[in-house]
């Protein structure tokens, strides 16, 4: 994008007077005119909304009488609410798996990569369950977990009656679910991450390490994950983004937040007291601190990956 | 001749298990549909696993009439078609005016757009749907239309540019000399040179939007205008127990994304692929 926004408008339609028209200026117009619609629409249906997120937060409103400001208010209650620590702690949890999400996909795409028999295989069947709907995902494993689901009858089919188990009915195993399913739906995502950065590498560097003797790991290791850093970063920064931010669809479909609130997260918090309790300034509250925990995270992790080299 | 994974012998096997049931896992859900979809109820009832005993198309038909999945499956469809739509148009429009037109402020603009990529949509709730229903747009397809083709505008914007910018500037300039209006250098030259990125894109969006929950849950209430994926939801709570008409909804709903996958893969690996290079 460099040298041609140099050769932009500015002073170049001066002496040009006897033109009957300046395709530079016209242009000029254009360029504004094309970008506009797009500009619009951003500006009214994402721009407005976070202007108004950041207001509202700082209102008591119940969506029917104008919101009344109330200062700093929601913030006190939000630190206070022992419902949105234990939602957030569970997002936490989920966080947890990202050092998973980040290293696991690593070696699937290294593994295809090196043509590994049936690599082919692998790399079509990796991304189907990014092309599944969340919320066929989730039904099917609701279905699937249930007291008298499929997996309880696969596990007494081979013998293993032993470990029939209520999953989705007790707390612990209800959001290992959860995590299970959420780590499953995203690994295949991350792979063609990875084979896409992957295969920007110039062949030689590992072709070269290997003539120095170096093993596979240590190709991956010295050759490749250098060579990836960028892609790692956006592994690393989408994977916390959606364990604090993209699991509301997860916990809606498999447990509806139970059993009591053991699987609940902060954006199901959000929902809940917008759309049942009404208290609209409160959860404009929330999803503002969110989005600040969420990106000073992000600022965090980059600075982490990157800080090391520069 | 780069088949050369991993050298001792027994460890690769090992591997090449682990990577084979990590794919056959990723088959599963697709094929547990499709068995449970063509059982009756009574033969659900017996056993949920492995080949059904019946071969009946009953459970679609109850799935497709009383549990109105066809009428989601076409709203799904103008949802999806519309959307689809508004986002290519706004990301080519834009496009251009960021890769080829010349204009005063464009490189801030550029970044300014790009810069809202990182917002997670589902925080905006709250604002998003007070203010559907302040313009009138709850239960109607153009709520989600609107938002769909918002929430994705930075990111088709960034790839629309990019493939734009690969068009040699040769080309433009001669088009230039020759006369060709700002319109004319749009949609006889670039577009036509820019099908392939058009499609990344159509395939890209189509398969968030089919997909989506959330905002179809809070925007869209009347049965008539629900989407799939709200619709196959609820029926878990009201459908009755009838689960081979409820997986038969899912296979539904599953299907014309796979069918898209099978046959455009290309398209869907490129944008993501764009995506992490940038």
């Amino acid at each position: 994008m460099q040298p041609r926004v140099s050769a932009g408008t500015g002073s170049s339609s001066a002496g040009t007077s006897g033109r009957r028209r300046n395709p530079l200026r016209s242009e000029a117009k254009w360029g504004v005119l094309y970008a506009l619609p797009a500009l619009v629409v951003l500006g009214v249906f994402v721009i407005y909304p976070v202007g108004s997120i950041i207001v509202h937060a700082f209102t008591r409103w119940d969506g029917f009488t104008d919101p009344i400001f109330v200062g700093l208010k929601n913030f006190q209650t939000l630190f206070a609410d022992q419902t949105f620590a234990s939602a957030l702690r569970n997002n936490i949890f989920f966080a947890l798996s990202v050092p998973i999400q980040l290293v696991l996909p690593l070696g699937l795409a290294f593994l295809i990569h090196e043509r590994l028999p049936g690599w082919r295989f692998y790399r079509w069947t990796y991304f189907l369950p990014a092309i599944y709907s969340t919320v066929v995902l989730g039904v099917l494993a609701r279905l699937a977990l249930q007291i008298d689901g499929p997996l309880n009858e696969a596990l007494t089919g081979v013998g293993l009656g032993g470990l029939v188990h209520d999953w989705l009915g007790d707390g612990p195993t209800a959001l290992a679910s959860i995590l299970f399913v959420f780590v499953w739906a995203n690994f295949g995502y991350n792979v063609v991450l990875y084979l896409a950065g992957m295969s920007g590498i110039d062949a030689q560097l590992p072709e070269a390490a290997r003539l120095d003797g170096a093993n596979q790991l240590q190709v991956l290791r010295h050759v490749f994950v250098p060579g990836l850093r960028r892609v790692m970063e956006i592994v690393l920064v989408t994977s916390t983004i959606n364990a604090f931010a993209y699991m509301f669809t997860y916990v809606f479909t498999i447990t509806n937040g139970g059993p009591g609130f053991s699987t609940f997260v902060a954006e199901f918090d959000i929902y809940n007291n917008a759309f049942a309790f009404q208290k609209l300034g409160y959860a404009c509250a929330m999803g503002l601190c969110l989005a600040l925990l969420i990106s000073f995270l992000g600022f965090l992790q980059i600075r982490s990956l990157t800080g090391g080299r520069e | 001749m780069r088949n050369r994974a991993v050298r001792p012998r027994p460890l690769r096997w090992v591997l090449v298990a682990g990577m084979t049931g990590l794919g056959i896992s990723a088959v599963v859900p697709l094929l547990f549909m499709l068995q449970a979809a063509f059982r009756t109820q009574l033969d659900w009832a017996s056993s949920k696993i492995g080949l059904p005993t019946t071969f009946t198309l009953d459970a679609f038909a109850r799935a497709w009439v009383q549990a109105s999945i066809g009428t989601y499956f076409i709203n799904s469809v103008i949802v999806t078609v519309g959307a689809v739509t508004l986002s290519v148009a706004l990301a080519a429009t834009s496009g251009y005016a960021f890769s080829t037109l010349r204009w005063r402020g464009r490189t801030f603009t550029y970044f300014f757009i790009l810069a809202w990529m990182a917002i997670p949509p589902l925080l905006l709730m709250v604002p998003i749907y007070v203010e559907m229903s302040d313009l009138g747009l709850i239960d109607t397809y153009w709520s989600v239309i609107l938002l769909y083709s918002a929430l994705n505008l930075p990111f088709n914007m960034y790839l629309m540019t990019a493939f734009f910018r690969a068009v040699p500037i040769e080309l433009v300039e001669a088009a230039r000399v020759d006369g060709a209006s700002v319109h004319t250098i749009f949609r006889s030259l670039l577009l036509p040179l820019s099908v392939p990125a058009l499609a990344t894109l159509v395939i890209f969006n189509a398969l968030y939007v089919w997909n989506e929950f959330v905002f179809a849950l809070l925007l869209l209430h009347d049965d008539s205008v629900r989407t799939l994926t709200v619709g196959v939801n609820q029926l878990v709570g009201k459908f009755f127990f009838d689960y081979p008409a409820l997986l038969a909804g899912m296979l539904i709903t599953s299907l014309p994304m796979v069918v898209v996958y099978l046959v455009f893969q290309k398209y869907l690996v490129r944008a993501i692929a764009a995506g992490a290079l940038k």
